[in-house]
């Protein structure tokens, strides 16, 4: 009879682990979720010695995704969302600074929804449930394949799917940067009169340059990246305090991402070299044929060394593409 | 051949062997030359030399017998001198040639040497935090959440 009911015990629980055998699933619910649910809350946003509160609203009115985000400490800071099309208004001493942007995977929608090039690079594994701000979350623990990335852990809303807490861990299981939500409700009203920024009459309002992309040069090869890192953009910034605008490649592989700056030394000037760790960020300097490079990102130091190390010059002038 | 040559003279070449050594000994000037160089230099190492005390003492005789000349050259020199002005004279324009090529590589030096300066002096991130690179890396990446977090001194030269 108990041997029965043993028997019985474990059909169910396989029962249970079958709805819930594939941890990617419930990343990309996050990456879903994050997009099309109508939520408000506040999360807070810790890396290094530095943490934020950041009180977040998001729509998604009739297909088009709307948030604000109000940040509450240090410098106020809001940054209004559409689409991809994002609007920051800095607020600093007599004015308030406007910066256009484009594209970023905010939080909560940290995980992009095609998880294919992640499942390359990470192992998902299922952790316990446990309570982040007052709601019961799943534990995915997204383990890297290799050294050329940190690890993640994230906690994802067991009702709602969406990503309630996300953790960066280093090799020897060290909290590098978090972010979650401490507060989270969902909303109800259709009501986008929330969707403004809020003005300050007392200030001017100035629209930051936009680093204007006329041409891009390249005569530089870049041929040993760490596995699973792709090129996923490529701009011409124009850096404060610098004459010439400076190429930024983005690489991702798929979370992670990793800036490598490249730029021709003037004369006169002292190259940058050496390394450096800033919270979970890591920055390497190096110069290659005359040219500056610099690679900065939330990924182990090993990885910035090598994309330093991979940049190579074809010996040819400068010739506008 | 030479070093077949050389083990013949220490008896370390046998010399049954040895017949194309000694007729190239005798035939070829070259070759002739190391047979006997090898001969004295061995022969030195032994001590065998008899001449070489007695070399010192006939060079000081020698120098004794020759007769003593003040200022030897000087009547040359100066009826050169005026002959010929001194711009033309081989000898002012190979001193002339000298100095301009050392100033020619010593500017070239000191040229080079203030451009190394920088490029041989960089400037240690450790020490001096390229914050333009990190906020340029936190505004463009995608996932960066760090986004939020941009110090006051990140955004004040904007």
């Amino acid at each position: 009879m108990s041997k029965w009911m043993l028997a019985c015990g474990l059909w169910c629980a396989s029962l249970n682990v079958q709805a819930l055998d594939d941890p990617w699933i419930v990343l990309q619910k996050t990456a879903f979720a994050a997009r099309e649910l109508n939520y408000q809350g506040i999360f807070v946003y810790q890396n290094g010695n530095q943490m934020r509160s950041v009180q977040i609203t998001h729509m998604n009115h009739g297909g088009h995704e709307l948030t604000r985000n109000i940040v509450m400490d240090g410098q106020p800071r809001e940054v209004l969302s559409q689409g991809s099309d994002i609007v920051i208004y800095n607020a600093q001493n007599d004015k308030v600074v406007i910066e256009k942007r484009r594209g970023q995977n905010l939080f909560p929608a940290m995980f992009p929804t095609n998880l294919d090039a992640l499942k390359a690079s990470y192992e998902a594994k299922f952790g316990v449930v446990e309570r982040v701000a007052g709601r019961d979350a799943q534990v995915v623990e997204l383990v890297p394949n290799d050294s050329f990335r940190y690890g993640y852990r994230v906690w994802a809303d067991t009702e709602f799917g969406l990503l309630l807490k996300m953790i960066l861990t280093s090799s020897s299981n060290e909290i590098l940067e978090q972010i979650g939500f401490t507060q989270l409700s969902m909303m109800n009203t259709r009501d986008i009169d929330w969707f403004q920024p809020k003005i300050d009459a007392s200030k001017s309002y100035v629209m930051e340059d936009a680093a204007e992309v006329n041409h891009v040069t390249d005569n530089w090869v870049i041929a040993n990246l760490p596995p699973g890192y792709r090129k996923i953009d490529h701009i011409m910034i124009a850096v404060p305090g610098k004459s010439v605008p400076v190429n930024q490649l983005i690489f991702s592989d798929g979370i992670a991402s990793v800036s490598l700056f490249i730029e021709p030394i003037i004369k006169g000037t002292r190259p940058k070299m050496g390394h450096k760790q800033v919270g979970s960020t890591h920055i390497c300097a190096n110069v290659v044929d005359g040219y500056q490079v610099v690679v900065v990102g939330e990924v182990p130091a090993e990885t910035v060394r090598q994309i330093s190390r991979a940049v190579s010059f074809r010996k040819q002038a400068l010739v506008d593409k | 051949m030479k070093e077949q040559l050389s083990a013949l003279i220490d008896d370390e070449f046998e010399i049954s062997n040895a017949d194309h050594l000694l007729i190239a000994a005798k035939s070829n000037g070259e070759l002739k030359q190391a047979w006997m160089s090898y001969h004295l230099i061995r022969d030195a190492m032994r001590g065998n030399i008899p001449q070489c005390g007695q070399m010192t003492g006939r060079v000081m005789a020698a120098l004794e017998d020759e007769p003593t000349q003040i200022a030897p050259a000087a009547a040359i020199i100066n009826a050169a001198m005026v002959k010929k002005p001194v711009y033309k004279t081989s000898r002012f324009w190979s001193v002339a040639a000298s100095v301009a090529a050392v100033m020619f590589v010593g500017l070239m030096l000191f040229q080079s040497r203030s451009i190394d300066e920088n490029a041989l002096n960089p400037i240690e991130i450790a020490d001096n935090m390229p914050t333009e690179y990190i906020t340029a890396h936190q505004t463009y990446a995608p996932n960066s959440a760090s986004y939020y977090v941009q110090d006051a001194s990140f955004t004040e030269p904007r």
